[in-house]
């Protein structure tokens, strides 16, 4: 294993940021505004509070063990990470494939840092705003209720490419789970054939078994944290009942006795005790009340629930999109087939009911926040069913109608069908939410005024964009939106080096003549280039005023 | 109408006449050494002044009688008048959604209960209210108001006889016609067009322009094209790349297309012009002239239907580290837009209009796309009567995912072409009538200044944003979506939104007491759900009655 060591290649140039050896500390201002109704009249009062944001440099050697690792998701994840770890190539009928990361917001998408001196925009990989653990360093383990090796599970998930998974099969063939806990009333009975590798015991003999597991395995590994994340099968809702899971106490105490405990909160509660985040992927209410307790008392992050990843992800755009545009969406109906293992488990209706749910309330916050389309408690009729159809395997089908009410009564229909490729979008998110929660515990905020610093509440809301069911800190503002959600993560990062939030003004290049100092006056010097008339439409060369207007109109 | 928000700030002040805010606005400059990026953060200060008295506003119309032009007068006179009317599923009442102003909303901030207040986002600054605008136009088409809308087949009927007697007595001015520039399918229209030299033409419109200040006695006119389609105009030297050069052309009749000729007119009215429609109305000399004058122009070709979602879907995908690798758009409508695009050289326009909506998302990623790379982007268009104004768009999204997989979405979007179109417009005259009233001073300046006279800001409401030199070209939805927020938000001291919720992702919160609006209801979670985590469950119980 090389070591994990990233250095990050941006410098931010102000007296309010520090590079120490150790850590990046920034001085920033946050800004919020309180608001007050007196009859018909909003004050709105704007205040500043000071921060003092404190990053580790020093990313550690991270280690990711999955719940249901040799699922679909627990395959490719796996395997994405080999085949870009040894760079690997194959053969399609198309061409030569490289391996990459599409898909991660963080490998793969870019934010922009301002302009540079030609006065176009600079985008660099999201991953480069701060230290970040690279994919291709973490190091997997994991439990699963199947016994297969990964080889032999990459195979039956039927996902990657056969030339891929031949070249990959001796890498993945000598990774094997480790035994898991299955309590067969919470997933479908289907699941019971897989079921050959699972713990003996009481309860509380599991729970130990699973920080043994992590235990082992940070010792054998030499990582130097561990990061627990659940992609196995949805559950059914667990029964909120006080005296058994309503505080941490209780919680530990049904452990012990042996009380509705489900398999994902059991080990939940073996990761948080063994200091380590715990990550819900899967719609299940793994964390109930007693878990989230553990988890604050502790000091350790969980974060939640379902990957956000195709049909909905695309439902907190396109519903954004049309009530921010103010287009009334009336009625959203979202079909699903698929034919992968989480397709046959979600055929049972007690776990499609778990999914069901966790779909359900994705457009809430888009709805609530327009009263002048929505009447108090109005709400679009939201339907969602999910069939399982064993043909087209991991090639997930959604498809959604959209109606909207428009202008005067009139109607606008979007009918959308998205063939989603499951895992392959499943994957990226994964490795995003443990690099974001692997951030996040190596950033810590100091308020002016505090003595201490502290770090993000254990509800790590800010992995809300990867998630269909946010869980978030009590009186927390539910936001499913996601553009709104990916600047939350952006402009905390920025926050981590002293950057205010991104505008999106370009005020600069709005007014009459310019204002910004001269060394930033980067869009004069390449106007000049812009002279010469062309015949075509305003494309980007022509998309403006020719140069002679410039001297007038601009530098005046 | 009277702003009902008020900012309880120092740095803002409300004068009889203006709101003054002071606003320190942040830019960063990058620097590249070698594998180092120097990010230089600078802020500057500056004064927004915004005019508080909202005067009364007309809109003239090239193309009064087609379909958005009959659609966007009737919706005001119905929501004017407070129509309401039966259709087969109830009764129904007017209404301006589609609106970004008039039925979208914006967060303000935090209420007492900690629950975000949001408001109508023409409540953000004073703004012209759309009942109070007062319609003129043009057509080259002569039938009256009331026949057009019956024309245009748009509206439920039963409106339609409810507004007749408002909509028959406007009748269309008579408008340029050339028939070159528009497809020939439109000369059985053409009953109702100008006569004489260009330049006489020119004059009459802006006779046109002052008949109506006068007759209506309206403060302020702003001139809008949603006519045809026309063909792209050469560009050539001595006839539109200058202002002088275009004047000169029009006196002695070289090739300016009518659309330009509006713009000319109303630019030496002294009234903004806005092009809705893709052709290259804004020609060298036309932006010169506008410059010249301080009179705002902006373009082009309203986005309201299939380019408007792509430019939410292609920033989603990029965005979020999947690559579009082909995009294919299949436009099916059956209105005189349709018939007129049915025409090669006018299809030409769009097509060229629509095409560069995915550039500004594709650049910003180097990841994806190496340098020159795009996806494969076809356009087609397709003119089928029966469907009327119902415009239909098919687009195929292929992109590539994760390890060479694919992900296609295909989309059928039933549009309704002109219900969509006229609240953009709507948007776009009220958005350039406010930023007439706004004015920015630099500090260490002197005077205040304009917004340029390429009106970026309206980039939202436009497939081809026309933006001053060097300005970055946004296409991308909630880019531009922020950018008008945040500038009005600017004009009232408020910072840009930040989307943060620093208060409530840390361990303690750090806000002063009267803002600490999240603690005081937590209190009334503590009941226990057999639910899941809908709000009231979304989060940690209180236990011990101190905040965890």
């Amino acid at each position: 294993l090389k070591p994990a060591v990233m250095t990050e290649n941006i410098r931010i140039n102000n007296p309010n940021v520090k590079y120490t050896d150790t850590h990046i500390e920034a001085q920033y201002c946050y800004h919020t505004s309180a608001v007050r109704r007196d009859g018909d009249t909003l004050t709105v009062t704007p205040s500043v509070s000071e921060l003092e944001f404190r990053t580790e440099r020093r990313v550690p050697r991270l280690g990711v063990m999955l719940v249901g690792w040799g699922g679909n998701n627990g395959t490719t994840v796996t395997a994405a990470v080999l085949a870009n770890r040894l760079g690997l190539t194959w053969r399609t009928k198309t061409g030569e494939q490289k391996a990459n990361y599409y898909g991660s917001l963080f490998q793969s998408s870019t934010v922009c840092l301002g302009p540079g001196p030609d006065g176009k925009e600079v985008n660099i990989p999201f991953r480069d705003l701060l230290p970040m653990v690279h994919p291709n360093d973490i190091v997997f383990d994991g439990w699963d209720i199947s016994s297969m090796d990964l080889g032999s599970a990459m195979e039956r998930a039927e996902v990657l490419d056969w030339s891929l998974q031949e070249k990959l099969r001796p890498h993945m063939s000598c990774l094997r789970p480790r035994a898991s806990i299955y309590i067969p009333e919470f997933i479908a009975a289907n699941q019971a054939g897989r079921a050959d590798n699972i713990l003996k015991g009481t309860m509380a003999e599991q729970v130990e078994q699973i920080r043994a597991d992590i235990q082992d395995f940070r010792h054998s590994s030499g990582v130097e944290k561990v990061i627990v994340l659940w992609t196995a099968n949805t559950e059914r809702f667990c029964d909120l009942t006080a005296g058994v899971n309503d505080t941490a106490k209780n919680l530990l105490a049904a452990i012990q006795s042996g009380g509705e405990v489900s398999p994902s909160t059991l080990f939940a509660v073996a990761s948080i005790l063994e200091g380590c985040a715990y990550i819900n992927g899967s719609p299940q209410n793994t964390f109930v009340p007693g878990a989230i307790e553990l988890a604050v008392e502790r000091n350790v992050f969980i974060a939640g629930d379902d990957f956000k990843s195709g049909q909905t992800k695309i439902k907190s755009v396109l519903v954004d999109f049309l009530i921010s545009a103010g287009i009334k969406p009336t009625s959203i109906v979202s079909y699903n087939h698929l034919g992968n293992n989480d397709g046959m488990n979600l055929s049972a209706p007690q776990q499609f009911r778990s999914k069901e749910i966790s779909k359900s309330n994705v457009v809430d916050d888009m709805v609530n926040s327009n009263p002048i389309l929505y009447r108090k408690g109005e709400k679009p009729d939201h339907c969602v069913v999910i069939k399982y159809v064993p043909y087209v395997g991991d090639s997930k089908r959604a498809m959604d109608e959209y109606t909207s009410e428009i202008m005067m009564g009139g109607t606008n229909t979007i009918a959308m069908h998205n063939t989603c490729e499951d895992s392959l979008l499943a994957s990226p998110i994964i490795l995003d939410l443990v690099l974001l929660t692997e951030l996040c515990q190596r950033v810590c905020v100091r308020p002016q005024g505090s003595e201490t610093f502290q770090s993000f509440h254990s509800v790590l809301a800010i992995l809300s964009f990867m998630c269909k069911a946010p869980l978030i800190p009590p009186g927390a503002p539910l936001v499913n939106a996601y553009f709104r959600q990916r600047a939350c993560i952006e402009n905390i990062m920025r926050a981590c080096l002293g950057l205010p939030p991104q505008n999106h003004m370009h005020l600069e290049h709005k007014l009459q003549r310019g204002f910004l100092p001269r060394h930033d006056n980067r869009i004069y010097d390449n106007v000049a280039t812009k002279m010469v008339l062309s015949t075509g439409y305003h494309a980007s060369q022509q998309n403006g005023v020719c140069a002679h207007v410039v001297k007038e109109a601009t530098i005046g």
